[in-house]
């Protein structure tokens, strides 16, 4: 299976122009982009896909060694880069997705030349000095929760495969197509994510970079955003009207706005 | 209901607004910004908190630190995207601290510009639903693993028998390799007892014979050399049994009709089972011939009579028995002989059967169940020998109490058949002696004309005999015999022990004297001859022979 199926990597707008590159963060698919992402279709080359468990990805491609790290997930970036021949193109990254673009710009400085990242955390464990929001025991509850609420997850995430597992075809009429993830690797993304600290290939990322911060966000509080500000060599720091940890979906026009003023 | 309920509930509005308040389900309405703008009566039961205590804060204070996360990384964009979401799972944290496992069902309500107004939570206590689910997964995970250990299993059944068969065969090889290597153990721990017995006497003979030719005592040295001469006969004998049992033995194959054989043993091996044994010959009719030497299948039939014989020690019955067989692959490979036609001869009695572990030792060589000098041990060896040396086969079954069956299979010959030669001029001859007889056994020609001269000058009319078979032949005819001189170890299977042992059964008045190069007590049982039993260590001189032969024919 090709990268690009591998990621069901979708490309629309401008085939010439600058490529941008939407990536999703834990919880949801490409559908987090989609009040977002249209409106630099006609400037851009716009690029979306699934992180592997996500979404329409290939499932079968998963492994739990390759993604026990972002290293793995900006594994598959820089793949489908290289895959589409990008260069100097925008990465926005969505929570976990915003420290994957970071990683990916360092393994190939030449494919991404700016980062918008929105609600970043390059560590969500508190240690020492640092504040990342969360003790670790909160995070192993948090853990402990996704691993306990099979059911729930289940009936939330993909209710009618769960109804009809041996229909699949009726799944693809019935359920919402929208943050499907199989909960057992979302499971493995959630510690991938909520154990990482990436704070030292945060120090050295050399391409310009957006913050965007949100208010009141549960996930990455502002100090984390003012963080990842501080150690980027070349950033903007950008605080959002918009509450919550999904201004994507929350606050579009913001976030477009927000992004174009960037690039 | 009690009464102020029924006071309370009025008009449609205050009927509806008690539904709202107190409703089985917890209600709340948030702002466009997630925060909360209204909550029934329920909800603040459940939780323990004041209406006033949960207005205007995030609906995600309320919940679990993983339920939080949950809410905003699933929910939240779930509801966004899709204006709903339905039973998800969060946990609440209520005012004492303790969890409440809820349900949440969640819309929400936008103006005409598609913008959100308002997100109404309905949230259904699930604390009992939650733990059922609970077990399903656990009894789902259960059945999951077990069907999954299952298909292991299956996908790895070829190659766990595979394995196991494998395995098998290699516990069998090396038990097969080590009675090998017990059964050579014993062999070669036989011979090199025996071979050195021979040697002893061989070099004490000699250094006498020095010694005594060194002082010029030149008459006692024929006497040493004879002795020394006996010691290395018998280490020839053993040599020929020993070439017989690895099948090097020198056959003369003939065509034989089995039959016929049989039929003309009938009579000695009756005489060699004795009375209480009775004998059934059952002979196939149009039985196949076989190219076999029929010395040495007289032999094996003897041998296997006399097993029978000493296997039914309180009587019982004897049974031998002809028939053609037919071995396909299957069977042939059985048996480790090509397939085809085969003459088949049974040896049946009704003694006390063998156990296992002696059938499976049977053809060892020097392998005996029998008292120390009752059996060489090479007997069953040589008929294994015989048999596959001739292209057959030798299996035996048997049942504890109830008896065994001896088997020989022989390949089948299509050629003419030639009469088996007879000891019947030597018997002929003898049935007409007057004088006192004396059968004289040892396959040693120099021994036989030595006893036979002084038997002569005695008196006495002698006739010889190589091997056991043909003393045994000479012994079940009518000749007189009033005596048998035999040495112990004779060719061909039988000792001069089970020789006299055969011939008593009909003559039971039979003087015996036995003949040895050394001190064989053990061969002829222990020291304990019957009455007219003797024996006498070889080298002997003609007195002592003549006193002997006094003794028993007086």
């Amino acid at each position: 299976m090709s990268v690009l199926a591998r990621n069901n990597v979708i490309v629309k707008g401008q085939r010439a122009a600058r490529a941008i590159v939407f990536a999703h963060g834990f919880g949801c698919d490409q559908n987090m982009w989609r009040f977002v992402a249209p409106a630099f279709e006609s400037e851009f080359t716009t690029v979306l896909f699934d992180h592997v468990g996500a979404g329409r990805s290939d499932l079968s491609a998963y492994s739990r060694e390759k993604y026990s790290t972002l290293q793995g997930y900006a594994d598959d970036v820089i793949e489908i880069g290289h895959a589409l021949n990008l260069k100097n193109a925008v990465f926005v990254g969505h929570s976990a997705s915003a420290m994957i673009g970071a990683i990916s710009s360092l393994k190939d400085p030449d494919m991404f030349e700016s980062l918008v990242m929105v609600g970043p955390s390059p560590r969500y464990i508190n240690d020492g000095d640092y504040i990342g929001g969360f003790t670790a025991s909160q995070i192993e509850e948090l853990l402990d929760f996704l691993d306990n609420n099979h059911l729930g997850w289940y009936a939330a995430m993909a209710p009618t495969i769960m109804g009809n597992p041996d229909k699949p075809e009726l799944v693809e009429e019935l359920t919402n197509s929208f943050c499907r993830t199989d909960p057992q690797i979302a499971k493995h993304f959630a510690r991938t994510i909520f154990t990482a600290d990436n704070r030292a290939e945060l120090a050295r990322v050399t391409a310009r970079s957006l913050v965007l911060q949100c208010s009141d966000d549960a996930i990455a509080p502002d100090v984390v955003g003012e963080y990842v500000h501080q150690k980027l060599s070349n950033s903007t720091f950008v605080k959002m009207r918009a509450s919550g940890h999904c201004p994507n979906l929350s606050a579009p026009a913001e976030t477009i706005a927000a992004i174009r003023d960037f690039v | 209901m009690t009464s102020s309920d029924a006071t309370v509930v009025q008009t449609d509005e205050e009927n509806i607004e008690d539904l709202y308040e107190h409703a089985p389900c917890g209600y709340l309405s948030l702002s466009p910004d997630g925060l909360i703008v209204k909550v029934n009566h329920t909800f603040c039961q459940w939780t323990g908190f004041d209406a006033s205590n949960i207005l205007a804060t995030r609906f995600g204070n309320l919940l679990h630190i993983g339920s939080r996360i949950y809410l905003e990384t699933h929910l939240a964009p779930l509801l966004r995207l899709q204006g709903y979401a339905n039973e998800v799972a969060l946990d609440l944290i209520l005012k004492n601290g303790d969890r409440l496992p809820v349900l949440i069902n969640a819309a929400e309500r936008r103006d005409e510009h598609n913008q959100p107004l308002t997100t109404r939570l309905m949230i259904f206590n699930a604390t009992d639903r939650r733990r059922y689910e609970r077990e399903l997964v656990d009894a789902r995970t259960a059945a999951d693993t077990a069907n999954k250990a299952l298909q292991d299993l299956n996908a790895t059944l070829e190659s766990r028998i595979a394995e196991a068969v494998a395995s098998r065969l290699k516990t069998e090889e090396s038990l097969r390799q080590s009675q090998k290597m017990e059964a050579v153990g014993q062999l070669t721990g036989g011979i090199a007892h025996d071979f050195n017995n021979l040697l002893a006497g061989i070099i004490g003979s000699m250094e006498l014979l020095l010694l005594n030719a060194k002082k010029g005592r030149l008459d006692a040295v024929p006497r040493y050399a004879e002795v020394a001469l006996g010691a290395a006969k018998r280490a020839a004998i053993l040599t020929h049994r020993l070439l017989a049992f690895s099948r090097h033995q020198k056959l003369e194959p003939k065509a034989v009709d089995v039959n016929q054989l049989i039929g003309s043993m009938e009579e000695l091996i009756r005489r060699s089972i004795g009375p209480v044994i009775s004998l059934e010959v059952v002979g196939a009719g149009a039985l196949w011939h076989t190219l076999i030497d029929p010395n040495q299948l007289e032999n094996a039939l003897l041998n296997l009579c006399i097993n029978a014989r000493d296997a039914m020690p309180s009587g019982g019955r004897l049974t031998i028995e002809t028939s053609n067989r037919w071995f396909d692959d299957f069977s042939a490979k059985e048996r480790d002989v090509p397939p085809g036609q085969y003459v088949l001869v049974a040896v049946t009695d009704t003694g006390t059967g063998m156990p296992p572990e002696v059938i499976a030792r049977a053809f060892d060589p020097f392998y005996t169940t029998k008292a120390t000098g009752a059996g060489t041990g090479l007997g069953l060896s040589m008929v294994y020998g015989f048999a596959r040396q001739s292209g057959g086969h030798v299996s035996i079954y048997s049942e504890m109490d109830r008896g065994t069956t001896m088997r020989i299979y022989l390949p089948r010959h299509r050629g003419e058949i030639e009469t088996p030669e007879l000891a019947a001029r030597v018997i002929r001859a003898a049935e007409t002696s007057r004088l006192e007889t004396v059968l004289v056994v040892d396959d040693e020609p120099t021994v036989r004309m030595f006893v036979t001269e002084v038997l002569q000058q005695a008196g006495y009319h002698s006739l010889e005999a190589s091997d056991g078979l043909t003393a045994l032949k000479i012994l079940g005819s009518n000749a007189r015999i009033d005596m048998l001189i035999t040495d112990i170890g004779l060719p061909g299977g039988l000792s001069g022990r089970q020789v006299a042992d055969a011939a008593r059964l009909e003559r039971s008045d039979l003087k015996v004297l036995f003949i040895t190069g050394y001190a064989e007590n053990a061969a002829v049982g222990n020291g304990h001859l019957s009455a007219g039993m003797q024996m006498l260590a070889k080298p002997f001189t003609i007195d002592e022979l003549s006193a002997k032969l006094s003794l028993l024919l007086e």
